[in-house]
């Protein structure tokens, strides 16, 4: 992976970003695969640009692991890529972006060893799209407690928010404060040290991350009103939105009907406009979250469109792949438990 | 059996009273074994219905999971499942229906709360929470069947248990006991019978003796009587 270096690139970087978003299964493509069973799935796959992770994965898994597990890795490849290609600016957003893949990792590998799982079965379950060397990740996965783990992150962005949250692990013997704080961190970092009056790039930077933190913040407020548990949304609130700050969602929480008018009233409005429509009678929340990721997708593709030149594309192209990934594994779970094709076509999210 | 009691009637007062308890116990028993019948249809009628729901709730949660391992991959789903170490709390104590102990189980920690679960809130979905509360429900309603389904075991073979023994004093003990009791008392006619018959002939024998004795004295007296005469 390259470090951040010279002048943003945002014109070679996007042009090969076409080229890669145009190669990425359309809906022609998904409703063949819908209707194929999982070792035809196997099979189109390695027709596809996935052969060589298929033909890579398939001494070590098989059947719908392989393709979990080759849809992993070259989803790592692709965004490992997208870094190499990027210099200056667009380099540190994309990086920042794709951390979420280091928080992934650290998650990942803290379960691992929590649960005293297998150092290569901990290994198996990375994907290795984020910053973190392979040299660090294989370290962690060998560590023989969370605390040497902890250690480990030391000089990672991670490290002073798991610093906080271990005396709550060790209070509680809970992986949820780890968890947490690691998220948290990712998130801080996405949005730490912008310019207080951002140029045109980082305020179309700013606004997606913003509509992602909106969304997340919307639908963990909603999933803490469901479950119905008393916890405090505020304590799980990620800063940096447009929608809300701690205490606004704190109150709105506890009365969703004024949570979603609040979101219809907001610059989201039009996009989940029917979304919100179903949640208030249906209240599906899974279909909510469904139609979040849709909306969020939408949204980055029209800036996108809006502003060729920029880190949108790159970003949507990020979404849109792992989109791509989560269709696909959605398709050969669904038919490996027997779902129907029209029920996991409702499942998919197309762009 | 008749035939191995003494035909006393010692033995008869002892038959009669084990015959009186025997009754007396057969009853009881009997109504024991519908009491149990009772409380077993009723605990019949729970078990199938907590049967129907573990089924239901399986396949909802085998569902939930599919739908979760599909939408957020199977290594996602494995991941949350071991961000928990803490097994569910169950105790078991006893209670007593009808004389028959059956465990009362109580679990605790089964269900949890969005933040007990291990995992983070901030990067999961609702989707694992719906399938990690499908499977809590799911636990419960194992937990409660196995209370019931235990509690509904121990009274069939209650049941089954109190069943043989009216059957042993109804058609086995009982029966041996009258039988016996027959036995007893027609040997006791019979030697009743015997003994005045024999005092009959006894009587019988004495009055002939007496009877011969009588004639023995009257022929003496007439053959002494001449001769006084004569002299």
């Amino acid at each position: 992976m390259s470090a951040a270096r010279g002048t943003a690139n945002y014109e070679y970087v996007t042009s090969r970003v076409r080229s890669r978003r145009a190669s990425l299964f359309d809906a022609d493509d998904y409703r063949k695969l819908v209707r194929m069973g999982p070792g035809e799935i196997a099979r189109f796959m390695e027709e596809t640009e996935y052969e060589t992770e298929m033909n890579a994965l398939g001494s070590r898994f098989e059947g719908v692991d392989l393709i979990e597990y080759a849809l992993n890795r070259n989803l790592a490849k692709h965004f490992d890529d997208l870094l190499n290609w990027a210099d200056g600016a667009l380099y540190g957003y994309l990086a920042r972006y794709l951390r979420k893949f280091d928080a992934w990792n650290v998650k990942t590998t803290f379960r691992g060893i929590y649960s005293d799982a297998d150092p290569s079965e901990i290994e198996d379950d990375l994907i290795t799209a984020g910053e973190l060397s392979e040299t660090l990740l294989s370290r962690l996965v060998d560590a023989g407690s969370i605390e040497e783990a902890v250690d480990l992150l030391d000089g990672t962005l991670f490290a002073d928010a798991l610093d906080e949250a271990y005396e709550l692990y060790e209070q509680e013997s809970l992986l949820v404060p780890l968890e947490n704080a690691v998220d948290r961190a990712y998130y801080a970092d996405l949005m730490a040290n912008l310019p207080s009056e951002p140029n045109r790039a980082e305020e179309l930077y700013l606004q997606f991350l913003r509509a992602e933190i909106d969304f997340r913040n919307l639908r963990n407020a909603l999933r803490i009103s469901r479950s119905g548990a008393d916890i405090d949304p505020a304590e799980f609130y990620i800063d940096g939105g447009r929608l809300f700050d701690a205490t606004t969602l704190r109150q709105l929480a506890s009365n969703p009907d004024e949570l979603v008018a609040r979101v219809r009233e907001s610059v989201y409005g039009d996009e989940l406009d029917a979304t919100l429509d179903a949640l208030a009678e249906a209240d599906d929340l899974i279909a909510f979250e469904h139609a979040l990721d849709a909306a969020l997708l939408s949204y980055s593709d029209t800036l996108s469109n809006r502003y060729p030149l920029s880190v949108c594309p790159v970003l949507a192209y990020v979404l849109a792949k792992e989109r791509e990934v989560d269709n696909v594994r959605a398709i050969a779970r669904g038919r490996e438990a027997g779902l129907d094709p029209e029920e996991i076509e409702t499942e998919l999210v197309i762009a | 059996m008749a035939k191995e009691v003494k035909p006393t009637r010692k033995n008869l007062m002892a038959i009669e009273d084990r015959i009186e308890l025997s009754e007396r116990g057969h009853d009881t028993l009997e109504k024991k074994r519908d009491g149990l019948i009772m409380e077993f249809m009723d605990i019949l009628d729970q078990a199938q219905e907590v049967r129907e729901n573990v089924d239901d709730q399986y396949q909802r949660a085998q569902r939930a999971i599919n739908m979760a391992r599909a939408m957020e991959g199977d290594v996602a789903v494995r991941g949350a499942a071991s961000a928990l170490k803490e097994h569910p709390e169950i105790t078991s104590e006893s209670k007593n229906i009808m004389g028959v102990v059956v465990p009362q189980i109580e679990s605790s920690k089964v269900q949890k709360d969005l933040d007990e679960r291990g995992y983070g809130v901030l990067g999961t979905s609702a989707r694992i929470d719906e399938a990690a509360e499908a499977y809590e429900d799911l636990l419960e309603t194992i937990i409660l069947a196995a209370e019931v389904e235990t509690a509904m075991k121990k009274m069939l073979e209650e049941i089954e248990k109190t069943k043989r023994r009216v059957n042993a004093l109804e058609f086995k003990l009982l029966p041996d006991l009258y039988s016996s009791q027959e036995y007893i008392e027609q040997k006791l006619e019979e030697q009743e019978r015997e003994e005045i018959f024999r005092m009959k002939k006894i009587k019988a024998k004495k009055e002939e003796e007496e009877d011969a004795d009588h004639l023995t004295t009257d022929e003496e007296e007439e053959t002494e009587e001449p001769l006084t005469a004569d002299d």
